[in-house]
């Protein structure tokens, strides 16, 4: 239990998709101009990532070495397809607003990048914790990013009005320059409270990159 | 043995993809009825906030595009109280990131009574704004890029940057949208019978682009093109004091996707005169109509080579318009000077 939760808290703070491992980063630029659009992105991805990693997970024994990437991304497809259609019958408004980046979900990098560094090699638990975790991870970052850019931007959070109406929308914040602002602002908190969980645990190697990571993981096992 | 080992993997990957499209044909017959809900819900809201008025909508299919890339979906004629307020046509077309579907709506005085947008699938934050109910084109009135069309007579212009307030820095997508408006309201006037089909009586007369002659009338022969595609559909000859001092003709051929209608005006030296383009039907083409087009190709020498490029500068973002409308205009004065010189008008 301690284990799976290990590689569950993991994905939050210590090996952020975003903020460590830095992958998947047009779609948090892009959508995060209203936290609507940051949730509905981010429970999107989580949904599409868990189911992923699990079928890929179950079926990791069945997959052959040299045909791993097709496969891979016929269940990401699939499941994306699945996600995209679900939302444009139920959510058909958050369907509209985030546009191509639902069908996109297939070709972010975070779910190839664990369904390939992770979920193929570990066991199905495993990999459904690193699923939930990673797309936690993106989803309160998402949030984070886009909380800061609705309220400046267009002074509205979840389309509420906060501010007062003298406050003059900053636009710069809804443009791309200001989600790169927000973002490394955000990256630099992050980090540095990174900096200070790992400081506790000192034996711990870097993991800086996601390609280490299955060595790292069996070394938490042990 | 290597190729029995790629026919098995072939094998397991089509196993994965059949196991796939079998799971997604479930999830698609369990959603695709609530999608087609959803879509009728959207255009029933649509309609309504086109004509706020009607009481209802009768499906009607009396409205016909005349570009083959503008699609009417479908076309419903408003019903008020007391009979039809005018006509709502569901109608996509070509934009920057795909087809773009709107709703427009026509009342029978022939205003634009609004314009909605359903569906577009442009660059988020740039074309996308379109659709977007908290973008503004004018942040002091609040009226969004297709709230501009509202209230719109059909005789006003319809020159995106000039008539139209553009998206920032998405031109593309307020050019389409705006031709699409356009064309549902040319086809719906029609239909209507609000005669506006005929953008105004003095930019077809002649005389505009005969300048200095003081009677014009309908040639007793009609100038004809030996280029093929071109129909010269009016010619007419401008006199002074009694002497022929310039011939007109109106001419129509095929542009890039839809028609252009150009009016030339040509003097007995072989001087292009002026020159109007009435009418252009191409997805992209309505740049073309704006004067300083036209204006370029006044003074030019008939005879001489007309080349987008070279002596004529393109009208922005419509290159291939801007040609097929050189070639017509050089084509249509070529055979004026032909008519001219040949005697008899």
């Amino acid at each position: 239990m301690k284990r799976l939760f290990g590689v569950f808290v993991n994905g939050l703070i210590i090996e952020n998709p975003l903020f460590i491992i830095m992958i998947g980063l047009c779609s948090a630029m892009a959508v995060t101009t209203t936290v609507a659009n940051g949730i509905g992105m981010g429970v999107a991805l989580t949904f599409v990532l868990v189911m992923s990693e699990l079928i890929i997970s179950l079926f990791r024994n069945l997959i052959p070495e040299s045909i791993r990437m097709p496969i891979f991304l016929i269940v990401i497809a699939a499941f994306t397809t699945i996600m995209d259609l679900e939302m444009k019958a139920y959510f058909p408004v958050l369907s509209k607003s985030m546009g191509v980046f639902i069908p996109l979900v297939v070709v972010n990098c975070i779910v190839m990048g664990r369904v390939e560094a992770f979920s193929s090699k570990q066991p199905v638990l495993d990999a459904v914790f690193d699923g939930l975790g990673m797309g936690i991870g993106y989803t309160w970052v998402l949030i984070a990013i886009s909380v800061v850019r609705e309220l400046l931007g267009n002074g509205t959070l979840l389309g509420r009005q906060i501010m007062p109406s003298s406050f003059a929308p900053m636009i710069f914040f809804i443009l791309p320059p200001g989600g790169f602002l927000v973002f490394a602002l955000w990256m630099a908190a992050s980090n540095d409270l990174r900096r200070r969980l790992l400081a506790g645990r000192k034996p711990e190697p870097t993991q800086d990159s996601c390609c280490t990571l299955p060595d790292n993981s069996s070394a938490e096992k042990a | 043995m290597k190729r029995w080992q790629m026919i098995k993997l072939g094998l397991i990957l089509a196993m994965y993809t059949i196991v796939g499209c079998v799971g997604l044909a479930f999830v698609y017959n369990s959603t695709s009825k609530t999608i087609a809900q959803r879509q009728e819900a959207d255009l029933q809201a649509g309609l309504r906030e086109v004509f706020p008025k009607a009481t209802g909508f009768t499906p009607t299919d009396t409205v016909k595009s005349t570009n083959p890339t503008i699609v009417f979906d479908a076309a419903y004629t408003a019903n008020g109280p007391s009979g039809s307020l005018g006509i709502a046509v569901k109608v996509h077309g070509p934009s920057y990131g795909g087809p773009t579907t709107l709703i427009v709506g026509v009342s029978i005085d022939g205003t634009i009574t609004g314009v909605k947008v359903l569906e577009n699938k442009d660059t988020p934050g740039l074309g996308a704004n379109a659709a977007s109910p908290t973008y503004y084109v004018d942040k002091a009135s609040k009226t969004t890029f297709p709230g501009q069309f509202a209230g719109k007579k059909l005789t006003d212009g319809f020159v995106v940057k000039k008539d139209v307030i553009a998206i920032t820095s998405a031109t593309i997508t307020s050019r389409s949208i705006t031709n699409l408006v356009q064309a549902v309201g040319k086809a719906a006037s029609e239909v209507l019978g609000t005669g506006i089909s005929s953008p105004s009586p003095s930019s077809q007369d002649p005389s505009a682009v005969l300048p200095s002659v003081d009677t014009v009338r309908t040639s007793s022969k009609p100038a004809t093109s030996s280029v093929p595609g071109i129909s010269i559909l009016e010619t007419s000859v401008g006199t002074k004091a009694g002497t022929i001092v310039g011939a007109s003709a109106k001419a129509k051929a095929k542009n890039y996707d839809g028609e252009v209608t150009v009016l030339v005006g040509v003097s007995t030296d072989g001087t292009i005169l002026g020159v109007q383009i009435l009418e252009c039907t191409d997805s992209q083409g309505s740049p073309i109509l704006a004067p300083e087009f036209a204006q370029q190709f006044a003074g030019k020498k008939a005879g001489a080579p007309l080349e987008v490029g070279t002596n004529i500068d393109a009208a922005s973002g419509t290159t291939s318009s801007s040609r097929g409308a050189t070639a017509l205009v050089k084509a249509t004065a070529d055979a004026l000077v032909k008519a001219l010189a040949g005697g008899g008008l």
